[in-house]
């Protein structure tokens, strides 16, 4: 009977303590319950969006590729970016229903080889009749590259706050140097003896060498322009390099208004086609 | 004996409890084996013992359930909510850089045919309208939509270079319509800000390519003696390629009137419609002439 009565004391005492146990199982969990509150939160800020880890995975996975879509699409790779905002309304426009808040936004990124980091200031403003959005104030960081052309351009899109021709015309320049690229290198593989690029295919020189006459030498130089609107364009000179004695003989001076002619040649031909006459020209020169 | 402050002396409350919970229960089964006294004293005392048993393993099963879900969350939860955060986090990133590229002027959205660009025009800082087209990517890439207006001359941009390069297809648009928005932008600001020298409305056409005003130069002035006439050839730019002053004036022009209308002329090709009109309400016209020569 007592062993029995000292049973139940047991289990009372032991039902005691699972009790507390249980208690202070409870406790961490409240304890971290605001951590855990946060999350949730998160994702109920975009419920349609957000469902489980799943669905975010898949969501990012979507947005990803959205992202991979447009840096291909604009040839512009934006890396970093970040926005703040600030409210400029007083109680007074408050009362007129008028709206004015500065936005501060920041922005990195690269366009092939050129890199930039652009900041700047919009400042919107909301009355009954329409929204205005300025940008007030426009800086352009870029890396210094071996495009000089640009430095000038890029203050000028500074000055006119012109963030749109800035990346409009940084695609259209980064265009040009590619297809000078290629073609500098295409006339590289296809005239080997002749063609010389001294400074590699992205320069802006291509140097033609007549093998048999060693004395002979045009220089293409292309450079790629960005004028007052901000539009690119090609101009192409030629250089001539030619011995005294050769002057000399040249009674037409053929030489001499050279660099005329090919202008003229790259307004009928273009240029691909004006360039490769010239090469050919001092090619054949060396068949004879 | 008091369980409470065995279990917090043991320093490991968890399994320290647990550990003297199975010490009594092995106990208690010892003690339920031995001797016993009364029959019925005795039955009642056996059916506590069992109510408590149970009632004891229910509170056990709970606290074990519990205890196995709190160890297990606290590693490989805490990680899959790390890594649920670092996940919401990137998908954050994604998200505004994707917004950020509405700065470049030309951003986009995939759809289910392809992908609805989306080209934001400007003028000198000022944010202006934004078109949409929407092509549907297929062999050959066509467009299904878009809200270009008609006399942009979309059918021609898009002959030259849609099917064969996109990208520059789409940057040639953008600088057709940033062209337009701009050079409708310093029609409307003339119009606007300064209709007080103007003789009349403004003539334009659409495109905003050829604009005709009568006006005057000086902010007192009676009369309106020129007219401009401001031709944009090349529709991708915001500054006329062809511009011609006349005078308008009754009276026989004196060398004075010409030597305006020429750098009238000069101001009209270099600066902003409204830029000029805004330096002739500060009276600095003499003053432009002399920087502009």
């Amino acid at each position: 009977m007592g062993s029995m009565e000292a049973e139940v004391h047991v289990l009372e005492a032991e039902i005691a303590a699972l009790k507390l146990l249980w208690e202070e199982l409870l406790a961490p969990a409240k304890l971290s319950a605001p951590v855990q509150k946060s999350f949730p939160e998160i994702c109920q800020s975009d419920p349609k969006e957000w469902k489980s880890s799943k669905d975010l995975r898949s969501n990012l996975g979507h947005l990803e590729s959205e992202l991979l879509f447009l840096s291909t699409l604009t040839d512009i790779n934006i890396i970093s970016y970040s926005k703040k905002t600030k409210n400029l309304t007083s109680t007074e426009m408050t009362e007129k229903s008028i709206k004015k808040v500065l936005q501060r936004h920041k922005l990195s990124g690269n366009c092939h080889m050129i890199t930039f980091q652009v900041e700047f200031q919009i400042l919107e403003v909301q009355n009954q009749e329409n929204l205005s959005s300025v940008i007030t104030d426009l800086n352009i960081i870029m890396e210094p590259t071996a495009y000089s052309e640009l430095s000038e351009f890029v203050s000028r899109a500074e000055e006119r706050r012109d963030l749109f021709m800035f990346f409009r015309s940084l695609h259209f320049f980064v265009e040009w140097c590619e297809y000078r690229k290629r073609t500098f290198k295409h006339f590289k593989e296809k005239y080997p003896e002749a063609v010389h690029l001294l400074e590699g295919a992205s320069s802006s020189y291509m140097g033609i060498q007549s093998t048999s006459q060693p004395g002979f030498e045009l220089v293409i130089v292309w450079r790629i322009q960005v004028d007052e609107e901000g539009k690119v364009l090609p101009k192409l000179d030629l250089l001539t390099k030619v011995p005294q004695q050769a002057l000399e003989l040249d009674k037409k001076g053929v030489i001499e208004t050279a660099p005329l002619s090919f202008r003229t040649l790259l307004g009928v031909l273009g240029i691909e086609v004006a360039v490769e006459s010239l090469i050919r020209l001092l090619c054949i020169e060396e068949n004879h | 004996m008091d369980l409470a402050n065995t279990s917090s002396q043991e320093g490991e409350p968890k399994g320290g409890v647990l550990a003297h919970l199975e010490r009594l229960e092995a106990r208690s089964r010892k003690k339920f084996e031995e001797p016993q006294g009364t029959p019925a004293a005795e039955s009642a005392l056996r059916s506590k013992i069992l109510q408590l048993r149970r009632l004891r393993d229910q509170l056990r099963a709970a606290v074990e359930r519990h205890g196995a879900r709190v160890e297990a969350s606290a590693e490989p939860d805490q990680a899959l909510q790390d890594s649920e955060q670092a996940l919401e986090r990137k998908r954050e990133d994604v998200k505004a850089i994707l917004q950020a590229y509405r700065f470049t002027g030309l951003s986009g959205k995939l759809t289910s045919r392809g992908v609805c660009v989306c080209i934001q025009t400007a003028f000198q800082g000022n944010l202006l309208d934004s078109y949409f087209v929407d092509l549907v990517i297929q062999k050959p890439l066509r467009i299904h939509h878009h809200s270009v207006p008609v006399f942009i001359p979309l059918e021609e941009i898009a002959a030259k270079s849609l099917q064969t390069d996109l990208r520059h297809f789409l940057f040639s648009l953008c600088e057709h319509l940033n062209a337009y928005a701009g050079r409708k932008y310093q029609a409307d600001r003339l119009q606007s800000d300064f209709a007080a020298f103007l003789a009349g409305p403004l003539q334009r056409n659409a495109l905003c390519n050829l604009l005709s005003f009568t006006y005057k130069a000086e902010p007192g002035g009676q009369a309106f003696p020129f007219c401009a006439r401001l031709l944009y050839k090349d529709l991708t730019v915001t500054l006329p390629t062809d511009v011609s002053v006349t005078y308008e004036g009754t009276d026989t022009p004196s060398p004075s009137w010409e030597e305006q209308r020429a750098s009238h002329e000069h101001l009209l090709r270099t600066k902003p419609l409204h830029h000029v009109f805004a330096a002739f309400a500060r009276g600095e016209e003499r003053l432009e002439l002399r920087l502009a020569y």
